[in-house]
């Protein structure tokens, strides 16, 4: 087993990693930037080591120079920046470090999501209708013609994906244009490469992943599937496993199906495989994720399976040295991805100073986070804050946990979106797992309180807030003595 | 006693605050004629205040810097303050500066100086936590002033764009 993992990665999947790595007795090194040096992982590893350059989490280089400094024997990327990099994978393997993840050659295979396409089609299986765009600026006409062939609604996507980021979805001929400029340059911003494809769009629909692990012997096995049809901006807001809109026998009938596309790219360690189903019920295969999701969690709480620990074996070269009968899947579980967001404010990101911070306790109840009090939530990256994990024994007892931690989260300081959670989690429809991709285009967030006495007791503590406030503003201090000293020097640094 | 006019959102409540009595934190407030007892920890520090006790009722709230709005049980409130001796009102934004919503880099600026906008027309694009966020007009006007650059990095509230 590897003496010394180092976390390419950031945030609340650095910190998840971390905690794995010290229950195996494997030492970690944490990476951090100047805006992220307060950040929980870099407090909560053996080591940690500053980045500089602009790549910041993503600069190949620096990391691997790292990795040799310190003399690790395995890198873990987590997800995004360094995940799915085939030339890094690659670039680990000739210096001797082991990349926590699949072989150069799968990720590559993965990579270009038309090319796994095609793969998969060939073998039989539904894909989208899918139409590559070649790379530079694009006639107008040549667009117009591939979009037509594809057909409308359909969403502009980037080849090397993911995260829902860079995808722009057309519903009419005259969008297009400006739609592939936009998704051009965030799919350059993101992934640095803006190759993009358009994909017909499958709504309504639901989506659907499988949670794969393989190891290097052969053996492969599933972890039940998970839903994330509830989407915001092409963003997952939660995830839930099994799938509410699932029967039986097309749960049984998906797994295999996954099985069965993994072993065509001969696939190794964890992945997610995913599907879109159709009103019909139809599977569509859509991608491989070739990496750890922000949603494995919930995959862990109903299989009892440590996620990360099994990466991080199977990347040692050890068998899964368990087969799909050991593997028993129970109960219900559900994540909500909590964002540094402003739900009032057009969903515009909101950095800032963590000045309370509360977390959810109590029984089956799990948060992955970087924050704490006192740690600065950075500008420059992720809005992603924590994720707020439940499970219970059937979908209505975890629905109502969720509402009861989301009620005890408590974060002053940044704006999140928990709010806007609590009112998912009470909606009649999402209650009833019956929804699907469209449900957040219908659903309108509540800004009305029709509490009475509610309105009456936050009238008076209003008053009183005033009044204390006022009081303290008429300040004991000469008049003379406060000239050229700005008030709002005094609150505390937004 | 201090006497106070609150708007919670489109209602107005006639509000009496007393001398904190007794007990510290502990206020007598009168809403609309009714008694009500309001219990804030922390009354030396008000910008903390994060939670109160109306009567036999907690609650946990997040009180906006401005004392503009006030957040409660997942729901934003729009509050006014007029205070019935001083009869002074807290102020409204009202003028056409656009500021900056969060902290970022300008990436485009979409509109030129003296150029003609419509209420919710793009004015420019603000680039934060790698999201391309639009910067809309909150009303129809004359762009009279652009104080910013593309590439440039804006503090919270910055002005950005002026409209007349």
């Amino acid at each position: 087993m590897f003496k010394k993992i180092l976390i390419a990665n950031r945030g609340e999947i650095a910190v998840r990693i971390i905690r794995t790595c010290r229950e195996m007795g494997i030492a970690t090194v944490a990476l951090y930037t100047v805006a992220d040096r307060d950040s929980l992982h870099v407090r909560l590893a053996d080591e940690a080591m500053q980045l500089h350059s602009a790549e910041r989490y993503g600069a190949a280089d620096e990391v691997l120079a790292v990795a040799r400094q310190l003399g690790v024997d395995a890198i873990h990327p987590g997800y995004g920046f360094l995940a799915e990099e085939a030339d890094f994978a690659e670039r680990c393997a000739q210096a001797g470090i082991t990349f926590v993840g699949p072989s150069p050659a799968v990720i590559r295979s993965l990579r270009n999501k038309v090319e796994a396409m095609d793969v998969v089609k060939r073998a039989g299986y539904r894909v989208p209708l899918y139409a590559e765009l070649p790379e530079g600026e694009l006639d107008e006409a040549y667009l117009a013609q591939r979009a037509e062939e594809v057909g409308y609604p359909l969403v502009v996507k980037s080849a090397r994906g993911g995260r829902g980021r860079g995808a722009r979805v057309v519903i009419t001929p005259e969008r297009l244009a400006e739609a592939v400029a936009t998704a051009r340059r965030e799919a350059e911003m993101i992934y640095g490469d803006d190759h993009l494809y358009l994909e017909r769009v499958i709504a309504p629909s639901h989506y659907v992943v499988v949670q794969i692990l393989a190891d290097a012997h052969g053996n492969m096995v599933h972890l039940g599937e998970r839903e994330g049809s509830l989407l915001r901006h092409n963003q997952k807001l939660i995830e839930e496993s099994p799938a509410p809109s699932l029967q039986d026998e097309q749960r049984q009938a998906l797994w295999r199906m996954a099985l069965d596309i993994a072993h065509l790219f001969h696939y190794q360690n964890t992945g997610a495989v995913e599907f879109l189903v159709d009103s019909a019920g139809n599977f569509h295969f859509t991608e491989v994720k070739a990496r750890i999701q922000i949603e494995h969690a919930v995959s862990e709480m109903v299989s009892d399976v440590d996620i990360v620990r099994e990466q991080i074996r199977i990347a040692a070269g050890e068998a899964l040295g368990r087969s799909q009968a050991d593997i028993h899947l129970s109960g219900w579980a559900m994540q909500c991805r909590v964002n540094a967001e402003d739900a009032w404010n057009d969903y515009l990101p909101s950095p800032g100073l963590i000045s309370r911070f509360r977390l959810p306790q109590g029984p089956d109840v799990r948060v992955d986070t970087y924050g704490y009090v006192g740690c600065e939530i950075p500008l420059r990256f992720d809005p992603l804050l924590a994720n707020l994990i439940v499970k219970a024994d059937t979908r209505d007892a975890c629905v109502q946990r969720m509402r009861r931690a989301l009620q005890e989260f408590r974060v002053v300081g940044v704006q999140t979106n928990l709010p806007l959670h609590m009112q998912i989690l009470h909606d009649e429809k999402f209650a009833a797992g019956d929804y699907d991709t469209r449900f957040m285009t219908n659903f309108r967030f509540e800004t009305k309180c029709r509490d009475e006495e509610v309105r009456q007791d936050l009238a008076a503590m209003v008053a009183v807030a005033y009044t204390l406030r006022r009081r303290i503003g008429k300040s004991q201090t000469p008049e003379r003595i406060q000239t050229g000293w700005h008030r709002s020097a005094r609150r505390l640094p937004v | 006693m201090n006497k106070l006019s609150v708007t919670i959102d489109d209602k107005t409540f006639e509000v009496e605050v007393s001398a904190q009595q007794g007990t510290a934190g502990e206020f007598s407030v009168y809403v609309d004629g009714e008694p009500l007892m309001v219990y804030v920890p922390d009354a030396d520090t008000p910008e903390a205040v994060d939670w109160m006790i109306v009567d036999n009722r907690p609650y946990e709230m997040v009180f906006a810097t401005d004392m503009r709005s006030v957040q409660l049980e997942g729901l934003r409130h729009n509050i006014q303050v007029r205070d019935r001796e001083t009869r002074g009102v807290r102020p409204i934004s009202g003028d056409g500066r656009i500021k900056a919503p969060i902290p970022g880099l300008i990436a485009r600026i979409n509109v030129e100086p003296e150029q003609k906008v419509e209420a919710g027309q793009t004015v420019l694009v603000l680039e934060a936590m790698k999201m391309e966020n639009e910067i809309r007009a909150a009303k129809a006007g004359v762009v009279r002033q652009i104080h910013v650059k593309p590439g440039q990095t804006v503090v919270l509230h910055e002005a950005l764009v002026e409209i007349e």
